[in-house]
């Protein structure tokens, strides 16, 4: 049932499962593997990010 | 509107909001929210290039067991850091297009701490469009 899509007034819903060990639906996030096979693109090396982000600072969240 | 790698000699990096991430992660809001407007007015300022963005590197591996690797973020509204100052946030992943460009493409928008604990932050919606699934 989980990943399983059902459409709601014209919109797509994904079931997933919630905090509390059921599942809830909400609105589909489409896969960035699938977007980049339909676009022809594809996640950069990490060479490429490194370079590019040397300078980036993080911080304390995700 | 590019972002300027620092440090010179690299070519600008363009900044995208694809369509389908859009309506996913922005438009699952009101139209009336103040979750979609803020999204909306930083996504105008990125696009217009009238504000230094202050980009911050995402976590390989983060505090949730989130994992958003070759992934910056921007803190919106723009301009603003702290949690309540700038409650949402922009994922991006760095992307080679098909002509060897480089793009930072926005995957994810939402809530940095949402209130309510059902609600995912922004950094689980981007695990689980890189990843195709939830933790």
């Amino acid at each position: 049932m989980i990943g399983e899509f059902v459409e709601i007034a014209g919109r797509r819903y994904e079931v997933v499962p919630d905090r509390e060990g059921g599942v809830t639906i909400e609105p589909a996030i489409t896969p960035a593997a699938q977007l980049h096979a339909q676009r022809g693109t594809k996640p950069a090396s990490e060479d490429d990010f490194e370079r590019l982000s040397a300078d980036v600072p993080y911080d304390d969240e995700g | 509107m590019p972002d300027s790698p620092a440090g010179g000699g690299l070519p600008p990096v363009s900044i995208e909001f694809g369509s389908v991430e859009w309506r996913e992660e922005v438009e699952r809001y009101d139209r009336r929210s103040p979750a979609r407007a803020q999204a909306q007015s930083a996504r105008k300022t990125i696009e217009t290039g009238t504000a230094k963005l202050d980009w911050k590197r995402c976590k390989a591996d983060g505090p949730d067991a989130t994992k958003l690797p070759g992934c910056r973020k921007l803190y919106i509204p723009l301009g603003r850091q702290g949690a309540s100052g700038a409650p949402y946030g922009f994922v991006f992943q760095l992307i080679q297009k098909p002509d060897d460009s480089l793009a930072w493409n926005m995957i994810a928008f939402g809530e940095r701490h949402p209130a309510n604990e059902r609600t995912r932050n922004v950094y689980e919606r981007a695990h689980k469009r890189l990843h195709g699934h939830y933790l």
